[in-house]
């Protein structure tokens, strides 16, 4: 009782920490009752917790004892399942390494208990409060169309995508992708044989081999202009019934960049290589129940530019949706929904 | 724990430096109350003991009364002895005076003591040595003598010799005793 009416006096401290490729995006809310109080955020070029960022997150957390720290996993192993049933889980994955949990009863999300560890043991000084998944972000920043739509989402972080396919609520498919591990998987993916009922035109998109990172190289994107079949793509009226025109008003309001540097056109193209990858696992295992996919909705939290999108509409004829994603904010809105504010 | 894979640690606003602060607090107010009951201990033990004080007082003082009354009652008593011995030595005087006046020759039988006068009663061998020797020295002392005389078997003569003072004198003499 006493506990519950000092809880009410105090102010809450919630700080939410996303671990990036090469650093760190800290971001923090001072809750009251009645709201929002302060907030504020910092990217500290670190993986790991450094003085300037402890100092940062000390200095918010000494303004009181109910703050709760919370972090997004970026366990290589992790990923979502189709169901909550215990006996259904090791039919698509063996979860005795791992910590798993069940989403509104309907589909589980599972992390290996290894890297739980890991992260508590190297944010041991601040100490660890909650640990998402990305995928449970994801399916809370687009409830709005989970709930009834069959899609494709993806949430892109900067050295990571979770790709996610929902109908109506209902987990398909999802798989957690590492970038830096884009050659192996590309590999995989040409070494594969697709299943051949699955027409996915994937041997006649862009030609891996001819797309090179280095800078002088870069004239040769002009080819993906002169593709005659992505120019005609918006002639097929199929797929025109199927768009999402309440999505495409709210992107034009947020128009993407362009891709301004060749570093940016290569981790898109390794985040397309990646999603491409992640839809022919989804169409090709046969675990899962397969859907023609026809709408992607990404969640673009490391700033990609109109390249991905214009490569999933021409190479794999997606209705793209792009809403861009503060990393920070929606781990807040997790550990906010976790503790009930 | 709906969403995240382990539970937020339990929180309290009672921090360490909290906790210094409030075990000071309590330290501080348990000294307090267990001097505050010390003082209420003592008080009561100084109370008991001021009252057995004051009756050990009354008591004393009952026993200084009755002990004052005491030494007067032994004072009076004291004084009155100082005066009955001092009125035995000068009677001791007196006697010693008297058979000091008695001659050789004569022989006191019997000797009474008046409060204003002496009677003597002896034997003589005559008139003579009783009147020059006995009745002449009564005679300055007391106002009134009276003398008689009897034979006795051996040719000597018993005598009665009563002397009397004036009352005046006799009480002059007593309030000198």
């Amino acid at each position: 009782m006493l506990s519950k009416i000092l809880e009410f006096l105090y102010l809450k401290v919630l700080v939410n920490i996303v671990v990036q490729r090469e650093s760190t995006l800290v971001y923090i809310e001072v809750c009251s009752k009645k709201g929002v109080v302060d907030e504020a955020g910092r990217e500290f070029k670190t993986i790991l917790l450094n003085d300037q960022m402890y100092d940062f997150i000390h200095e918010y957390i000494k303004e009181s004892p109910y703050f709760y720290i919370s972090i997004l996993d970026t366990s290589i192993v992790q990923g979502a399942i189709p169901a909550c049933e215990k006996n259904k889980l090791r039919y698509y994955y063996d979860l005795s390494l791992s910590e798993y949990k069940c989403f509104d009863n309907k589909w589980s999300f599972y992390t290996v208990k290894k890297e739980i560890y890991e992260i508590e043991r190297k944010y041991e000084e601040i100490g660890i409060d909650m640990i998402f998944s990305p995928f449970v972000l994801l399916a809370n920043f687009f409830q709005d169309k989970i709930d009834n739509n069959l899609a494709l989402y993806a949430l892109i972080q900067d050295g990571f995508i979770s790709v996610a396919v929902f109908e109506n609520s209902q987990l398909l498919y999802a798989e957690h992708l590492d970038i830096l591990m884009k050659d192996e998987a590309e590999d995989i993916l040409l070494n594969e044989d697709i299943d051949e009922n699955v027409d996915l035109d994937l041997d006649e998109g862009i030609n891996l081999d001819d797309i090179d990172a280095d800078e002088a190289n870069i004239d040769s994107l002009d080819e993906f202009g002169d593709i005659e079949d992505l120019d005609a793509i918006e002639d097929i009226s199929e797929f025109s019934d199927s768009k999402d025109v309440e999505e495409e008003l709210h992107e034009s309001d947020d128009a993407l960049p362009e891709d301004e540097e060749n570093k940016t056109f290569n981790e898109d193209y390794q985040r397309f290589s990646m999603i491409q990858l992640a839809v022919s696992h989804f169409y090709k295992d046969d675990r899962y129940e397969s859907r023609f996919i026809e709408n992607v909705y990404i969640a673009d939290g490391a700033g990609v530019t109109n390249d991905l999108k214009k490569y999933l509409e021409e190479e794999m004829f997606f209705n793209v949706y792009v809403r861009q994603a503060d990393l920070g904010a929606e781990v807040c809105e997790l550990a906010k929904m976790e503790l009930g504010l | 724990m709906k969403y995240s894979y382990i539970k937020p640690r339990k929180k309290t606003p009672i921090t360490p430096e909290l906790q210094i602060i409030f075990t000071f607090f309590a330290m501080t107010l348990i000294m307090l109350f267990l001097t505050y009951a010390f003082l209420l201990y003592k008080d009561y033990t100084f109370k008991k003991e001021r009252q057995t004080t004051i009756e050990q007082k009354k008591e004393l003082k009952a026993n200084i009364k009755d002990m004052q009354k005491q030494i007067s009652f032994i004072q009076k008593q004291k004084a009155l002895a100082e005066k009955v011995f001092t009125q035995n030595m000068v009677l001791k005087d007196s006697i010693a005076n008297l058979f000091d006046l008695v001659p050789q020759r004569i022989t006191l039988s019997h000797a009474k003591l008046l409060k204003n006068g002496l009677i003597l009663y002896g034997i003589t061998p005559n008139k003579d040595v009783y009147n020059f020797m006995l009745q002449a020295p009564l005679r300055s002392i007391f106002h009134k003598t009276y003398s008689s005389f009897y034979p006795a078997k051996n040719g000597w003569l018993m005598f009665v010799s009563k002397n009397y003072m004036d009352e005046a004198q006799a009480r002059e003499l007593d309030s000198e005793n």
